[in-house]
């Protein structure tokens, strides 16, 4: 029997040692010095690699810790761009050429030398044959004039470069002695750095920024940031309002809580509203083929309810795939508006009665929500709506010809997608070439096409934005979407801090300081 | 014993065998392209080609389940298709944390536990042992998540004793003990509720023995009685049940580790899944069924060689 409670004591010890154990074999014991900031990111950086990155903390990082050549800068309602830190001047010279002259006294960590211009060229040249390489299809070459001077040069005339390749992470320039020494390519680790923060990552926990001390260049406001890994957005906000974060993306209900009751010494700061919202339809389904049907169907949805209904009123309406801010953005609507009798009299001149539709949407909570409102509003003219959620994997794959045939089965769905600033990226999608890849409402038009052409080459702000107004003429006269909205990527603060972003939501760390 | 053991272990060999192709199938199972997913909407053609390429997508599924179980039995878990980093170094990293977390809830579980179906057991139908009953059928009801939740509400929000997220500093045992108190009060208090009423059924059965009779004729002092003999022998059948709660508490640890935003295996496997990041998935699921496997077997090894009857019976 002496066994039994030998036993039973000796296992409680093992348990609790294991324990222990498992809490105290990391060897690193690192304490916050001076001033920190403490933010949150969504997962660990996998790839800092800006030619393989995958995601968002990847890009806030390389913010930190590489050079660019050009960063984002807002004026009022608008963005723009304007020379990094890094450089002493970044000019267009002409459509294809853009001149760039490093800081001088910039050097790489390690034993890895100074920036020069020969690691741009390195740099932006790999990026054509990385994962990113889209942003990069317009770049011929880099001349490399001396250590310090350089000049992009440009196979065509690309309007968007600098706001969109440049500023935004697959524009980070990386070492290359350091680079070529890791063999061509890295993932979790910087093999140099060249920018205020050092960088260091505990897996599943944090990514740890602190400053370097040999860093000529402007001093940040923060001697340390800590990025806490919390996967879940609804964790991450309880966390900031417990008190453990200073700043928090944060999502639609909690930014509708937020603005009814502000709580005491929090800030909103709206970081960039570029993503975009609609129904598509899919115009070659049998029940669709008709246009009048589709024009009926756009008349017949309040996009008002739905953003009231679903997203708490903290979105904008949307009348278009330009984002606010953005060239090109559209006041209003040109071929609808709400209005149930006009539905109804459409479908009666389509001849159309007893429509049965099946509504496809990610099974995410506003994206459900937002799908019964439709579902409402299309009973309300006579057309019987079976609400589908769908799993983000079958749900990417609905409309592509690549994944089978399930696109013939298509009717409507809820769709959305982020963009960058500027309006080409947007319009990329609907072009004929994207007819069964992404542009699974499946027109196609010549005018569009050639449009989307000019508007890319296009260098006068004023005639792209006429270009852009267009296009999406031409998109809503087909009757295939119903603009819904666009959702702001929004930050909570503590008032004694101003939260720097880019307009896609990332953090720039090094332009955090205080209120 | 050791015939016991070695049928014990041939079994835990056989259910590990067993479970290995139905976890590959459940992964196959998933709708959507995995590359895809794992990419997001907008990869290349050629980068989804290249890490189909590396999650070994682009062969026959036989021979991805070959390939699997052959690295599987050289110990290689094989590569995250991000970040290059070996599977077994990444669940290294988290398996740590897990186990703490399973440990101190169970830990903390067991302590009060245990207790109290004692004493609800020597006062039968008191009002202690009503109030006991009460309070167990009440945490066992309460699904862990919302505990989780509660707690992080109730002690970190609104009263701010305890923290609300992470695992600590790294190096400083203070601060991650401070980490480890609210997710391991969340995955452990329905574990309380489950010993106090196994310990109770088993206490009532054994107190009315011959032996507990003639110990309390010899005089010997209650709490003697209770804890020196009649909880040695109750306790076996609740070392199963501690053993297949350490299971059920890997499990639990998912939602704790998601809410608390703690590193560990139950997180991890959750991002890989919705990643579609297979081989993090393969290995990390393979780890955890092998621990489960483990910690059963222990359970089962320590009632044999307490009670000899058991040897006999597999």
């Amino acid at each position: 029997m002496a066994q039994i409670g030998t036993t039973r004591r000796r296992f409680l010890a093992s348990t609790a040692a294991v324990g222990a154990l498992a809490m105290t074999t990391s060897p690193r014991a690192a304490f916050a010095q001076g001033r920190v900031l403490r933010l949150r990111q969504d997962a660990d950086n996998d790839i800092l690699d800006p030619a393989y990155m995958t995601g968002a903390g990847e890009i806030e990082a390389q913010m930190a810790c590489l050079p660019f050549l050009a960063e984002y800068v807002r004026d009022g309602d608008s963005l723009g761009w304007q020379p990094s830190p890094y450089v002493k001047k970044l000019e267009q010279r002409d459509p294809t050429h853009i001149d760039f002259e490093l800081v001088d006294g910039l050097t790489w960590t390690g034993d890895n030398g100074a920036v020069t211009a020969a690691d741009v060229k390195f740099s932006f040249e790999r990026m054509k044959t990385g994962d990113w390489s889209g942003y990069f299809d317009a770049l011929d070459h880099v001349e490399v004039t001396d250590d310090l001077n350089g000049t992009i040069v440009l196979n065509q005339p690309f309007a968007p470069f600098i706001m969109v390749t440049l500023c935004h992470g697959p524009g980070a320039v990386v070492c290359e002695k350091a680079v070529t020494a890791a063999g061509g390519k890295f993932t979790t680790e910087f093999p140099a750095v060249c920018g205020p923060y050092l960088y260091e990552a505990i897996p599943g926990q944090k990514v740890i920024f602190t400053l370097r001390p040999d860093w000529p260049g402007p001093k940040p406001a923060f001697d340390r940031v800590e990025c806490n890994v919390i996967g879940e957005t609804k964790a991450a906000e309880l966390a900031f309002e417990a008190g453990e974060l200073d700043c928090t993306a944060i999502g639609t209900d909690t930014l509708a809580r937020y603005t009814k009751a502000p709580p005491d010494d929090v800030t909103i700061t709206v970081a960039g509203e570029l993503q975009y919202m609609w129904l598509g339809m899919n115009t070659q389904h049998p029940k669709l083929q008709d246009k009048t049907v589709r024009r009926a169907i756009q008349h017949a949805i309040d996009v008002d309810s739905i953003i009231a209904g679903a997203f708490s009123g903290t979105v904008t309406k949307s009348n278009g795939i330009i984002c606010p801010g953005l060239i090109g953005h559209r006041d209003d609507t040109k071929y609808y508006h709400y209005d149930p009798q006009k539905a109804r009299d459409l479908l009666a001149e389509a001849g159309v009665s007893g429509l049965e539709l099946t509504l496809r949407t990610l099974n995410w909570q506003e994206r459900v929500l937002a799908a019964q409102i439709i579902q409402a509003n299309l009973a309300a003219v006579g057309i019987k709506v079976t609400v589908l959620p769908v799993d983000s994997g079958p749900f990417w794959e609905m409309g592509s010809e690549a994944a089978g045939d399930q696109w013939k089965d298509l009717e409507i769905w809820l769709m959305r997608f982020g963009t960058t600033p500027d309006p080409y990226e947007a319009t990329q999608w609907f072009v004929s070439s994207q007819v069964g890849v992404w542009n699974w409402e499946r027109w196609s038009d010549p005018e569009y096409d050639r449009l989307y052409k000019e508007g890319i080459a296009e260098i006068d702000d004023a005639k792209r934005r006429d270009i852009y107004l267009r296009m999406q003429d031409i998109m809503e006269e087909t009757g295939a979407y119903v603009w819904i909205d666009h959702e702001p990527e929004v930050y909570a603060h503590t008032d004694t801090l101003i939260a720097e972003t880019t307009p896609a939501g990332d953090q720039v760390h090094r332009r955090f300081k205080d209120a | 014993m050791l015939i016991y053991l070695v049928k014990r272990l041939g079994l835990s060999v056989a259910v590990i065998v067993a479970v290995i192709p139905v976890l590959f199938s459940l992964l196959h199972l998933i709708p959507g392209d995995p590359a895809t997913v794992a990419l997001g909407p907008r990869a290349t053609p050629e980068t989804i080609a290249r890490y189909a390429a590396k999650m070994h997508l682009d062969e026959p599924v036989w021979r991805q389940f070959l390939i699997y179980v052959g690295n599987a039995l050289t110990g290689d878990l094989g590569v995250d298709v991000f970040s290059d980093r070996p599977v077994t170094t990444i669940i290294g990293e988290r398996l740590g944390f897990t186990l703490a977390l399973v440990c101190a809830g169970m830990g903390w579980a067991v302590v009060l536990g245990i207790p109290l179906g004692c004493l609800a057991a020597v006062r039968p139908n008191s009002w202690l042992d009503r109030i006991t009953g009460i309070l167990s059928v009440g945490t066992i009801a309460l699904p862990s998540f919302l505990v989780s939740i509660w707690a992080l509400l109730i002690f970190a929000l609104h009263l701010r004793w305890l923290p609300a997220i992470g695992a600590g500093e790294p190096g400083d045992l203070g601060d991650q003990l401070s980490h480890l108190v609210l997710p391991a009060f969340a995955i452990g208090l329905s574990w309380v509720g489950y010993l106090a009423r196994m310990i109770r059924a088993s206490m009532l059965e054994v107190m009315g023995e011959n032996y507990i009779r003639s110990a309390r004729a010899f005089g010997l002092r209650p709490r003697r009685v209770v804890y020196g003999y009649a909880l040695r022998v109750a306790i076996l059948p609740t070392i199963t049940l501690i053993g297949m709660g350490f299971g059920g508490l890997i499990s639990a640890t998912v939602f704790a580790e998601i809410i608390f935003a703690r590193p560990g295996i139950g997180k991890l496997i959750f991002d890989a899944v919705m990643a579609r990041n297979f081989p993090i998935v393969q290995g990390a699921v393979l780890v955890a069924t092998g621990l489960y496997i483990l910690v059963v077997l222990i359970s089962d090894i320590l009632i044999a060689w307490f009670d000899p009857r058991v040897r006999e019976a597999l």
